[in-house]
């Protein structure tokens, strides 16, 4: 399932760079985010709680980034698996600069098996999304509080 | 056959429904109604992938839990039990009751959790972890015949030889093939088209469908170690069958497993299989001695529980201008899924048999691939191949109609067989024992009021309303599957307890086959007792599945009650021989007495006679009472098996209007007239017909099952999964004609499948037409408002 979107951040790119890429601010942005742990270079096991209806549960998994180019465009790929199935996404993040500001685009595509697919189909791009726009709104924060 | 025939008291009485006051009141027990002291619940790990190999499976986490008791996977399983059987007789790959090495598709099990209530146990299997390596999941059929993306079974060796293919089985059929010597003669076939003025040619998909019986599945077994006896609760169409295949998997004796089916809330041949789950509840049973319980969740069932349907035909039409069928070719792909269950592999082949349709055509070529995907295994659904074959065919008559500007019910007439061919074996292979088409359908046109229909579809037209008009004629096969059992034993009493081996899920049995001793024996239809659905009660059995009880099961039925009455006979004329000089023979059971013909003052009552029977010749010589030389009891029982099948008929039409804004479709319209023989309780097939008409309406406006590329199911619950409901359908307008069979006593044929069988084709047809001038030739089910509306829009390929 494709998903598309964008944000706009009142902050310049590079900050909002260094505020998306860093794993501190990736775990505060992350809605339900329990732990995150580096495993390797840009590469984490996190473990991601959801609340919503059908796909509700604990999810452990991976995030990966990839296909960095610096302070313009990187690949998020995120897998995890819980009880009610597995999901499987990857995005890519291009930044531009908006004015003052940064304008962040995201294509890419979720998969997903089990139960999740059986009864959250209809519910994930509108989970994906309402979850994509928790993150960015926190991704907010954490760039103000860079700014500060 | 059309003669009059004196049948049987209340034959053809529209008695109510003994059974419905208890399952409509929530009376009624079913599997998840019982308890067994000590019982353990089972919950099942299932797979989400749909292809992969299982790499490890970690069920620590679930064994640690407090009240699990145990903890199975599939390969630890398969070490003491065997891939499950089937019945079909063609070559299959192993299926074990749980996966040993490799999944084939979303929800298959591969590990069982015992625990102590049915939460923890779900909660345990939630906590087992299985880690797979990813294999490309079969999806579509066309590739799926070309190994492409993957091969389920690399190693199983087809029918035809072949390994490393995805074909399960390949069934040519038609006029010159012959499946003994294995050889295919063209020369027919090939002359039909080459003769041919028309063709038509269409490629059509009837999709695949969820069953979803109002109660999923369910089971209890119960080994009791100190008996070496099993006993099981089973929510089956045919516990006999049941009890036989569990014997057999575990080595037990047919007297040592007792299968019950208590209530059973549908089934629609979705319960005839025995599942997998079966197998692992009577073998952690049998581990454990103790017993144990699975109630599949309506998700599962969904994953869990067999699809229907599935069938894509390349269909070929040759036709003269006048309209005269010269021939018909078709090829067929089965999407069968991922493993073949009991009758996978059969039903489909069923769908070669009916391409004749109610048709004279002279040549008839059918080549069936039935291929293996990455999805649930299919097998049978209310009408099981046929309705499939008679959707192919009456779709093809249709389009037929259109090219040729011909009235779609004048063309079907043409080429009707006639009445004096029957027996009729048709091209397709099929030997129909009776028929006579042309009254039912005048019958159906005169009741939908044909004409006047056509000018009110054109008068709508015109005022810009999107209306079509559609006819459709179906022919199906019933009373299959061999003899059938029945015993009838009048107690002392008077009351009549009987069994049949047709088990009761929804058919009514208890009234329709209590209506046929009671008008034996001239008793109060309350006084009569049908038991079925238990292996230790009913003696033998063979099930209920292709519209067979009342032709197998009711004429087994009335042949044990026929004995049991000459005895009556024998005995209520020797009680009556002082007042009379009565011959057995010439005595008549009416309202509760045995009386000379004629004189109802010469009787005894069936009571009297019942209590005198058991008096016993020693105790009535004791006490002074003369005795007859009859001492054999009052007990019968009688196999019957049909010398063959039957072939009910009939004809549906259907008026539908689709919305020009939103693409909706609404049901305006549907008669139907069914010609299912001699009829025991019109109110009951008129339920019948009720139900299948609803369910062939559903599958022809909104069901259908949808897999992702990857193979998983996306219509996992009745959110997307669309069930019809009262409110999308008109009145029915039913009616009947009568044509007898010569195969059963009474004339009956079978009347469970019809309704899903005419009413497909019927509301295809109408929407087309309805859509015929946007030059829309063919739809495929379901008929959803979306792609409608996108026919309306000019999307018409």
């Amino acid at each position: 399932m494709e998903i598309s979107g964008d944000h706009r951040f009142k902050a310049p790119p590079d900050m909002v760079w260094e505020a998306l890429l860093d794993p501190v601010s990736l775990k505060a942005a992350m809605p339900g985010c329990e732990a995150m742990t580096a495993t390797g270079e840009d590469a984490y096991d996190i473990t991601i709680k959801v609340g919503i209806a059908a796909i509700s549960g604990t999810y452990s998994g991976t995030v990966k980034v990839a296909d960095r180019v610096e302070g313009e465009s990187y690949r998020l790929v995120v897998s995890g698996s819980g009880k009610p199935g597995s999901v499987q996404g990857s995005a890519a993040m291009v930044l531009s600069a908006d004015g003052d500001g940064t304008h962040v685009r995201y294509t890419g595509d979720v998969r997903a098996q089990g139960a999740i697919a059986r009864l959250g189909t209809r519910l994930i791009a509108g989970a994906a999304k309402l979850m994509i726009g928790q993150f960015f709104k926190g991704m907010e924060s954490e760039v103000e509080r860079r700014t500060r | 056959m059309t003669e009059a025939q004196t049948l049987p008291k209340m034959v053809g009485e529209r008695v109510r429904r003994r059974e419905d006051p208890r399952l409509i009141q929530g009376r009624g027990t079913y599997v998840d109604d019982i308890k067994v002291a000590g019982m353990l619940h089972l919950a099942f790990k299932r797979s989400d992938m749909a292809h992969g190999r299982i790499l490890s499976i970690d069920t620590s986490a679930a064994e640690a839990m407090e009240g699990v008791d145990l903890v199975l996977t599939g390969a630890q399983l398969a070490e003491t039990l065997g891939p499950m059987p089937i019945l079909t007789p063609f070559p299959a790959p192993a299926h074990h009751s749980m996966a040993t090495d490799t999944v084939r598709y979303s929800g298959e099990p591969v590990a069982v959790v015992v625990a102590t209530d049915r939460y923890i146990a779900r909660d345990a299997a939630d906590a087992i972890v299985v880690e797979y390596e990813p294999l490309p999941a079969v999806v579509d059929p066309d590739r799926a015949l070309a190994g492409d993306p993957a091969v389920l079974f690399p190693d199983f060796t087809n029918i035809l030889g072949q390994t490393g293919t995805n074909v399960a089985l390949y069934v040519p059929a038609g006029t010159g093939v012959d499946p003994v010597a294995g050889t295919m003669d063209n020369t027919a076939i090939e002359r039909a088209f080459d003769e041919a003025e028309i063709v038509i040619s269409q490629r059509m998909w009837n999709q695949r469908l969820a069953p979803s019986a109002m109660e999923p599945r369910g089971v209890i077994a119960h080994w009791e170690p100190g008996k070496e006896t099993l006993t099981v609760w089973s929510s089956t169409q045919n516990p006999h069958m049941e009890r036989n295949y569990l014997c057999g998997q575990f080595g037990l004796g047919q007297d040592q497993v007792r299968v019950i089916a208590p209530e059973v809330g549908g089934g629609f041949g979705a319960k005839i299989n025995i599942y997998g789950e079966d197998y692992v509840a009577c073998a952690v049973s049998r581990r454990i001695g103790q017993a144990v319980k699975w109630i599949e969740d309506r998700s599962e069932a969904f994953v869990a529980t067999t699809h229907g349907r599935d069938i894509v035909a390349d269909l070929e039409i040759a036709a003269k201008r006048d309209g005269t069928v010269l021939g018909l070719r078709t090829r067929l792909i089965a999407d069968i899924g991922a493993y073949e269950m009991l009758f996978t592999a059969l039903i489909p082949t069923l769908t070669n048999g009916m391409l004749s349709g109610v048709y004279n055509i002279p040549a008839i070529r059918s080549e069936l691939y039935e291929v293996f995907t990455n999805k649930t295994p299919t097998d049978a659904y209310r009408g099981a191949g046929r309705p499939e074959g008679i959707y192919f065919v009456e779709r093809g008559m249709d389009m037929l109609a259109r090219e040729l500007g011909m009235d779609p019910a004048e063309l079907r007439r043409k080429n009707f067989i006639q009445p004096e061919q029957f027996p009729f074996l048709t091209q397709a292979g099929n030997l129909y024992d009776s028929g006579n088409y042309e009254p039912t359908l005048d019958l159906a046109l005169k009741n939908a009021g044909w004409e006047a229909l056509k000018r009110e579809r054109d008068a709508a037209r015109a005022a810009g309303r999107i209306v079509g008009l559609g006819i459709a004629f179906y022919v199906e096969i019933c009373g299959i599957g061999g003899w059938e059992h029945a015993s009838v034993l009048v107690q002392p009493d008077g009351r009549v307890t009987a069994t049949t081996g047709a088990s009761s899920h929804g058919q009514g049995h208890e009234t329709t086959f209590a209506q046929l001793l009671a008008g034996q024996f001239g008793v109060p239809i309350e006084h009569i007792t049908i038991h079925h659905g238990d292996t230790q009660i009913v003696r033998a059995g063979t099930g209920t599945f292709g519209s067979r009880s009342q032709v197998a099961g009711g004429t087994a039925l009335m042949n044990a009650g026929e004995k049991v009455k000459d005895r009556m006979a024998e005995f209520a004329a020797f009680m009556l021989g002082a007042e009379a000089e009565t011959q057995a023979d010439e005595l008549e059971f009416i309202d509760g007495r045995i009386q000379v013909a004629g004189s109802p003052a010469i009787s005894r009552s069936f009571a009297e006679v019942a209590a005198f029977a058991y008096l016993g010749g020693g105790n009535a010589a004791a006490a002074g009472i003369p005795y007859p030389d009859a001492s054999s009891g009052l007990s019968e029982e009688a196999f019957w098996e049909p010398a063959g099948a039957t072939f009910p008929f009939g004809c549906h039409i259907s008026m539908v209007e689709i919305d020009r804004d939103t693409g909706e479709l609404k049901l305006l319209k549907l008669v139907a007239v069914d010609d299912c023989g001699t009829i025991v309780n019109p109110l009951i097939v008129e339920g019948q017909v009720h139900g299948g008409l609803a369910q062939g309406i559903g599958q022809a406006l909104m069901e259908g099952v949808v897999y992702d590329e990857d193979g998983q199911l996306i219509t996992g619950s009745f959110m997307d999964y669309a069930m019809p409901r009262a409110s999308d359908f008109p009145r029915f307008e039913l009616d009947n004609t009568v044509t007898r069979s010569p195969h059963t006593p009474l004339g009956t044929k079978g009347i469970g499948e019809a309704g899903t069988i005419g009413s497909t084709p019927c509301l295809v047809n109408a929407a087309v037409d309805a859509l015929s001038p946007f030059g829309v030739k063919h739809l495929d089910m379901p008929l959803r408002p979306e792609m409608l509306w996108r026919m309306i829009q000019g999307g018409a390929s």
